[in-house]
């Protein structure tokens, strides 16, 4: 008895820095994935993408998604951070898995990758339209290009990408990206979504061996072929109509768009799928920032509350993980807010290009408790949202102006009736 | 060319077989366009072809039948799979346009209002005009390259509209043409009742074109009547996301102008102004001929005198205001009664 308890709490010993290891504020890469399959040969047949996430210390746990031991806590502790779906027919999870469990998987802060193919069950539709991607309803349509397609016309050789270095990298993707696949739309309303490839204008989304009888729900470049969404608290989502864009075939693949004299030797999905791996489990675009520093010009402590008309100076500095490491972040378009109910004064805030941002202003005449705000949003940047609360006071009595020259007349009335009366005073009494 | 490769199960080598293109079913018409066509075998690169197609093998989707005897010199036992062996090919071919033109209708009639012939391999810029009464028509031909009628699988007219709403119509095609008319008295609803100005934008396009275009034709002007309360509101469009992340406007808070006051030569014009009457007094005074001479000669009475003075002065300085009070009615108490009696021996004297 006593040698059991004693092992279990040596093994839970060790157990407990297995525990802390995931991401963390200072280290925001995700580290354990899961990946659910519906087919073990994925494996084999996607062995590039998986072997790349593998050679950049990603922790990959393979499962099969109807796998009845499958959870995604354990006492309340999530076991990874971030999930790839895989599994475009499967219609229900094993084990503790369903849409649900994934919804809040997200809410916690992590990652999903989610595919689907040329059959989406409704369960990924389910978990996609939380995301707000709205998959074609017709389950036999597929996305047919006849203008940007290489050998198949729903082969689709795609070239919108979105602009952002933030989601692709700096380097630009030259190939069209092979994708065949389902279409899906952007719900309008919904500003946390972004396309990162796009159709073009001729695609449509329709069942490539039946006639068309009424006209297609998806044409045009409003097919999103792969999206992403970024949440309120910065967790990334990546929505794939086309699991055969991830596929070595598709990878190896040499890319020749139909009608254009251009012959790629090799395709762009694997640049394409790399980079975006990396975006969406925080290797790149995500910023930390350090406290609001504020004072008076001249003065190096922040004082307790501001006087109008003062004149202020502002930092702040702001840190971009690199994958590896906190590095300064340069941009020339972070502001700050100056803000009471609206903002009194908006300013963009200049770099030291070692990640100090600063400005200075001078305080509205307007008294009242005011926030200093610091609102960031860029493409494929985690949001930024900073503040700190500051009182400003009018003037203090003593603290106006005084003896000002259009009071001079008064000052002048006021002496010569005092000169007066003293002079009037010697003359009354001794004159004679 | 057509070239097929037949191999075993594992993908071995076969021994000499006999590959035949019994049928190739056309999808839209009945019959076989080849018959039991027997194809050749090319040694060195271990596939079974065929050079050449009758002469009315058309573009279009075809579902080729193949069938593999063996040849009769197979010694050894072999099995087939599959003695016909079904695979969907698409004959693909440059289609022709021809006719293609658009107009607007009159109403009922049918008479038409304004023509234009179009061409379709490019983008055009014909501006049209029309109003809910009228229709739009557009016409053209598809031929392929043997002259037969040919119905793409995507033959899609887009009407855009400035507020990136956007609306799509099939063109059909029957008999000779492919045609479509858009009445706009039964549309109005359709296009919610938005007014204005709508690119037209066609795409046709099939698995066996090879010529799959997609034409920015130009754009139309419609006139359309006033939404009534209850038509349905047009979709929602999404913001582009670039314009949506942008920094924003800056603001400088503008402070309150102070109040403008006179010029500083005006203040001092006015002191001036003040000061004179007391210069005046001063010169009245001298012209009265005041003098101090009962100014009081012992000391102890100029000392009081002076002391009450003083004390004016100061009170006049306002600072210390209750000491100086105090102490000020002594002393006056004693100057002016010392200046009574004086001036009460000079009347009794």
């Amino acid at each position: 008895m006593m040698n059991l308890s004693r092992s279990v709490a040596l093994i839970s010993l060790f157990l407990l820095p297995l525990l802390t290891f995931s991401f963390s504020v200072d280290n925001p890469t995700d580290r354990r994935v899961l990946v659910l399959l519906d087919d073990l040969s994925l494996k084999s047949s996607h062995s590039i993408f998986f072997s790349t996430l593998k050679s950049r210390g990603f922790d990959l746990d393979f499962k099969l998604a109807e796998d009845s031991k499958l959870a995604l806590q354990r006492y309340g502790q999530y076991l990874y951070d971030g999930l790839i779906i895989f599994a475009p027919s499967t219609e229900r999870f094993g084990g503790s898995l369903d849409s649900k469990s994934i919804a809040e998987f997200v809410d916690s802060g992590r990652d999903l990758i989610l595919s689907a193919d040329t059959s989406a069950s409704d369960l990924i539709r389910g978990i996609a339209l939380e995301c707000g991607v709205d998959f074609d309803e017709d389950s036999s349509a597929m996305v047919i290009d006849h203008s940007s397609f290489d050998g198949d016309h729903t082969l689709i050789a795609a070239d919108d990408l979105v602009k952002s270095h933030a989601i692709l990298g700096k380097t630009k993707i030259e190939a069209p990206v092979l994708f065949r696949g389902v279409a899906h739309s952007l719900n309008p309303t919904n500003n946390l979504v972004l396309k990162v490839l796009s159709a073009s204008p001729s695609a449509y989304s329709a069942n490539p061996s039946s006639k068309l009888s009424s006209p297609p729900q998806l044409t045009g470049s409003a097919i999103s072929l792969v999206s992403v969404m970024q949440a309120r608290n910065n967790a990334r989502v990546v929505i794939s109509g086309s699991l055969q864009l991830f596929s070595d075939r598709l990878l190896r693949s040499s890319v020749q768009k139909a009608g254009s004299p251009n012959k790629y030797e090799k395709s762009g999905n694997e640049q394409f799928v790399t980079e975006l791996s990396k975006w969406v489990f925080h290797e790149r675009g995500h910023l930390k920032a350090g406290s609001l520093v504020h004072h008076r010009v001249g003065e190096t402590d922040e004082p307790a509350i501001y006087r109008i008309k003062d004149d202020l100076e502002f930092s702040v500095e702001i840190l971009e993980w690199s994958g590896k490491s906190w590095e300064p972040y340069v941009a020339d378009d972070m502001q700050v807010q100056f803000y009471m109910m609206s903002p009194y004064v908006l300013k963009t805030l200049s770099t030291d290009k070692k990640g100090l941002f600063h400005t200075s202003f001078k305080v509205p005449d307007v008294y009242g408790v005011f926030q200093f705000k610091v609102e960031y949003e860029k493409l494929g940047y985690t949001t930024l949202s900073l503040s700190k609360q500051i009182p400003v006071r009018p003037y203090r009595h003593n603290e106006y102006e005084r003896f000002i020259p259009t009071a001079y007349p008064y000052y002048g009335a006021c002496f010569t009736t005092m000169a007066g009366f003293f002079v009037f005073s010697f003359v009354y009494l001794y004159h004679k | 060319m057509l070239a097929v490769k037949v191999s075993t199960v594992l993908g071995s080598k076969t021994a000499a077989l006999n590959v035949k293109l019994a049928q190739a079913l056309s999808s839209g018409s009945k019959g076989s366009v080849i018959n039991n066509q027997e194809l050749k075998f090319d040694a060195d690169s271990a596939t079974y072809f065929l050079d050449s197609f009758p002469e009315n093998f058309d573009v279009g989707k075809y579902t080729f039948v193949f069938e593999i005897l063996l040849d009769e010199s197979a010694q050894e036992k072999l099995y087939i799979t599959e003695a016909q062996t079904k695979i969907p090919i698409a004959a693909t071919g440059a289609i022709s346009i021809e006719n293609a033109e658009i107009a607007v209708l009159d109403g009922d009639v049918g008479s038409v209002e304004s023509q234009k012939k179009l061409d379709l391999t490019k983008d055009g810029a014909v501006s049209l005009s029309a109003n809910h009464l009228q229709k739009l028509r557009l016409s053209y031909q598809l031929n392929t390259p043997l002259g037969h009628v040919f119905k793409p699988h995507q033959a899609f007219l887009k009407l855009k509209h400035e507020s990136q709403v956007e609306h799509i119509f099939l063109v059909k095609t029957s008999g000779k043409k492919s045609e479509l008319v858009l009445d706009f008295l039964g549309l109005v609803e359709k296009l919610y009742y938005l007014s204005g100005k709508y690119e037209i934008q066609l795409t046709i396009g099939d698995a066996s074109m090879e010529n799959s275009l997609l034409s920015n034709i130009g754009h139309i002007e419609l006139d359309l009547p006033e939404r009534p309360e209850k038509a349905a509101q047009p979709p929602v469009q999404p913001t582009d996301p670039y314009s949506r992340y942008g920094p924003k406007a800056e603001i400088s808070h503008i402070f309150r102008v102070p109040e403008k006051l006179p010029a500083k030569q005006l203040s001092l014009v006015f002191l001036g102004l003040i000061v004179l009457p007391f210069i005046a007094f001063l010169i009245g005074l001298t012209r009265l001929g005041v003098n101090i001479k009962s100014f009081p000669s012992s000391v102890g009475a100029a000392t009081s005198a002076l002391l009450f003075h003083g004390g004016i002065g100061a009170v006049l300085n306002i600072k210390a205001l209750s000491l100086l009070g105090v102490f000020l009615s002594f002393v006056g108490h004693s100057t002016l009664s010392h200046l009574a009696s004086a001036s009460n021996k000079l009347k009794s004297a």
